[in-house]
């Protein structure tokens, strides 16, 4: 699996490091405990298809990067730097 | 005493390893918003600029070498005090070894460490990639036609060069049984 | 039909005609009292110790591919109870027990071989970590030995003792820890499901879940509606689609792990050896293929194959941990789908749905759980009373906070485990 970075162009996947599904970047408007909570922290879609998730290339220019994936085929569809994207 | 001293410079079939001095390394992270004015800035203090992702500035004191999301780093000349104005510097001599892998074979000793294609057509002069050598984490910058600067942290040298020796002996033995092998 | 020495004496004499097929191939009935979807090891031994120590046999278990052909049948077979956290210590405590009893229950050999385990310590902090795990597995009635260097050097002569970065410090053993086939596990479990008249139903995937007023009434299937009064999840790596059938959404993520075997090679790794520090493990099968694994691919994955960077990651540390491991020749690599929760540990709970129950976040460890799992799990539909030793594997624990089991310390949190 390759990812192309927006930075650095299309690198090899050993130079990424997964942080999990999306919707951390979405984080909950209030600050009181509520199921939005349990949903941002523990629950997930977890589909097996098109999933958005947060990765950083770690060993490349260190950006926070949003990846439009395939979970089954593994194909990208998109990549794009986190900075900007979601409320959080 | 530099990072690699007593370590190079190696020779290997047609590639060669030398350390490189590589005067004051200063990073720089401008401020928010401030990129533009800290491209102005580099430019009337040290006739150079702001890079953009993958490039380096290449002068004949050294440049300013791109190294990840809002991060560069100034090679050679001592900041001017005005860039601050803009930017958060570190010095950061001390913390990398510093070497020029040349000849014509060097992107192929390469081919066998780092994940990127550093042939010429791909990877032209002024092109500069943070990215893995080995195990190492590395900046690799075209800095000539047939010179590739590699940067990996201080503490790696002896492994920098222990990895890299390895690939240029591979590369070169590959030559030579092409050399010597039936005629093509 | 039963096993036994004569048996294999007079078949063996007579060309083997005598045996029969050790399950039915039945059609689906319109109505069961238990309906479980997914027919690996812990769908079956739910099936199982439903029927045998419930008495509840009008059960049928739902494969949508063979009996086997998911996790059971993919992973690398280690069986121990070593667990550190109150929890997990009875559970998997409870389930080696099972385990050490399981031949003589279902009459089948299933080649459990209490060889030992050995986790290696590279420093005098995982040395104290070690020892405190051990008394912690002595106090739950398990065994463990604290090994000094020489110690492992005695078990295991061939490893690197010398490595710069992971010197050997000694090791924690457990006697009790080894291995067995896989999927004999499964046909085991699932012949005396079979012989105590449940129903297994290959080829048959469930697409729907049917929920009336808040109380699940049956299953959608590709062989057709089924009516059940209760509903069993029981996919592993596929949790989150299946309860998404009754409008969950669950605390999983499923990731890749993949595992490797050598061509077979004469007897030369005696025991299991885990190298944590490397996320290595190995052992080496009867038939001398010598099976190793790592860890996770890390990141979520419904693609049972892997990629090559954990397959070098794997590869490397073997070389590190057995330099000799470098004459072997890997003759296969392969993947399964593993359901991973926020601390590690598995849920075994009713859903929010009334009749629906929930079995899974095995991750890389629920081979060892089979028998303990399905005995939990089958007292909690049976009963809807939590089984004492699973009693704290709850769906809720990562909202209230409450009865987290996170052995490694790294925090309830998604892919840190
Ligand atoms: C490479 C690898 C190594 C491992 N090593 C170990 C180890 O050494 N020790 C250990 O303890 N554990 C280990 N594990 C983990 C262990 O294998 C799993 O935790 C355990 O097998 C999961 O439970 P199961 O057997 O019920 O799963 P599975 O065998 O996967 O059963 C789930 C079944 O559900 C079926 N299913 C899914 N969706 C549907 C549907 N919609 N309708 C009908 N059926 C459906 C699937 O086809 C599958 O057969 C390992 C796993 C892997 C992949
Ligand atoms: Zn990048």
């Amino acid at each position: 699996m390759r990812l192309r970075c927006p930075l650095c162009g299309e690198r090899d996947r050993r130079e990424f490091t997964y942080k999990g599904a999306a919707v951390a970047l979405d984080r909950p408007a209030t600050e009181a405990w509520s199921a939005d909570w349990d949903d941002y922290l523990h629950n997930r879609a977890n589909p097996a298809g098109e999933t958005r998730d947060l990765w950083q290339h770690a060993a490349g220019c260190g950006a926070w990067l949003v990846v439009t994936r395939d979970t089954v085929t593994h194909s990208i569809a998109d990549v794009r730097l986190a900075r900007g994207e979601g409320t959080a | 005493m530099s990072p690699c001293a007593g370590l190079l410079p190696l020779r290997s079939g047609t590639v060669r390893l030398a350390e490189v001095d590589p005067g004051r390394i200063t990073s720089l992270m401008p401020g928010p918003g401030q990129a533009a004015a800290l491209d102005r800035a580099l430019s009337e203090t040290h006739g150079l600029g702001w890079p953009a992702p993958g490039q380096a500035i290449l002068s004949q004191r050294g440049g300013v070498v791109w190294t990840g999301l809002d991060q560069a780093m100034l090679m050679g000349p001592a900041p001017d005090p005005a860039l601050a104005r803009h930017a958060a510097l570190t010095d950061q001599s001390d913390a990398w070894a510093v070497a020029d892998l040349s000849g014509g074979d060097g992107p192929e000793v390469l081919a066998r460490l780092v994940p990127v294609d550093l042939r010429p057509q791909a990877f032209a002069e002024g092109a500069t990639a943070r990215t893995l050598l080995g195990h190492m984490t590395a900046s690799i910058t075209r800095t000539g036609p047939e010179t590739l600067r590699i940067m990996v942290f201080r503490s790696m040298a002896r492994t920098l060069v222990h990895d890299l020796h390895a690939a240029m002996d591979a590369v070169a033995a590959r030559r030579g049984l092409d050399a010597g092998g039936p005629p093509r | 039909m039963r096993f036994s020495g004569f048996r294999v004496l007079r078949e063996g004499l007579t060309g083997n005609r005598g045996w029969a097929p050790h399950w039915r191939d039945p059609e689906p009935k319109s109505d069961y009292d238990v309906v479980i979807v997914g027919g690996g090891g812990h769908g079956l031994a739910t099936a199982f110790y439903l029927a045998k120590e419930h008495g509840i046999t009008n059960v049928a278990v739902l494969e949508k591919g063979y009996l086997g052909g998911g996790n059971v049948g993919r992973n690398t077979t280690i069986v121990r109870a070593n667990y550190f956290l109150p929890g997990n210590s009875e559970f998997y405590s409870h389930s080696l027990k099972l385990w050490e009893g399981m031949e003589e229950e279902l009459n089948f050999n299933v080649m459990h071989s209490q060889r030992g385990l050995i986790n290696l310590f590279h420093s005098d902090g995982q040395r104290d970590a070690f020892a405190r795990r051990g008394n912690a597995m002595v106090n739950q009635g398990d065994d463990a030995i604290l090994l000094d260097r020489e110690g492992v050097r005695k078990l295991l002569p061939y490893l690197d003792f010398e490595n710069t970065r992971f010197p050997i410090y000694g090791g924690l053993y457990h006697p009790r820890g080894g291995t067995a086939r896989h999927d004999a596990v499964a046909w085991g479990y699932a012949r005396g499901a079979d012989a105590r008249g449940v129903d297994l139903i290959q080829n048959c995937e469930v697409t729907g879940i049917d929920v009336e007023q808040g109380r699940v009434t049956g299953v959608q299937t590709t062989r057709g509606a089924i009516r059940a009064k209760k509903v069993a999840i029981v996919v592993a790596g596929r949790s989150s689609q299946v309860a998404a059938m009754a409008g969950l959404r669950l605390p999983i993520e499923s990731h890749v792990l993949q595992a490797f075997v050598t061509e077979g090679l004469k007897p030369v790794i005696d025991h299991v050896v885990s190298f944590g520090m490397g996320h290595f493990y190995i052992s080496q099968s009867d038939k001398g293929g010598l099976v190793f694994g790592g860890d996770l691919d890390f990141y979520a994955s419904y693609a049972a194959r892997g990629n090559l960077p954990m397959v070098e990651h794997v590869m490397e540390a073997g070389m590190t941990l057995m330099p000799m491991i470098g004459k072997a020749k890997v003759l296969r690599s392969w993947g399964g789908i593993m359901d991973m929760t926020p601390d590690g540990s598995p849920i075994i709970d009713r859903a929010p749905v009334a009749g629906l129950y929930l079995n899974c976040g095995w991750c890389y460890g629920g081979f060892k759980a089979v028998p303990g799992s399905g005995f939990s799990f089958a007292h909690l539909i049976a009963t809807d009373r939590h089984h004492p030793p699973a009693a704290r594997y709850r769906l809720d624990r990562f909202a209230t906070g409450r009865g987290l089991m996170d052995e490694e310390g790294t925090g309830a949190q998604h892919n840190l485990h």
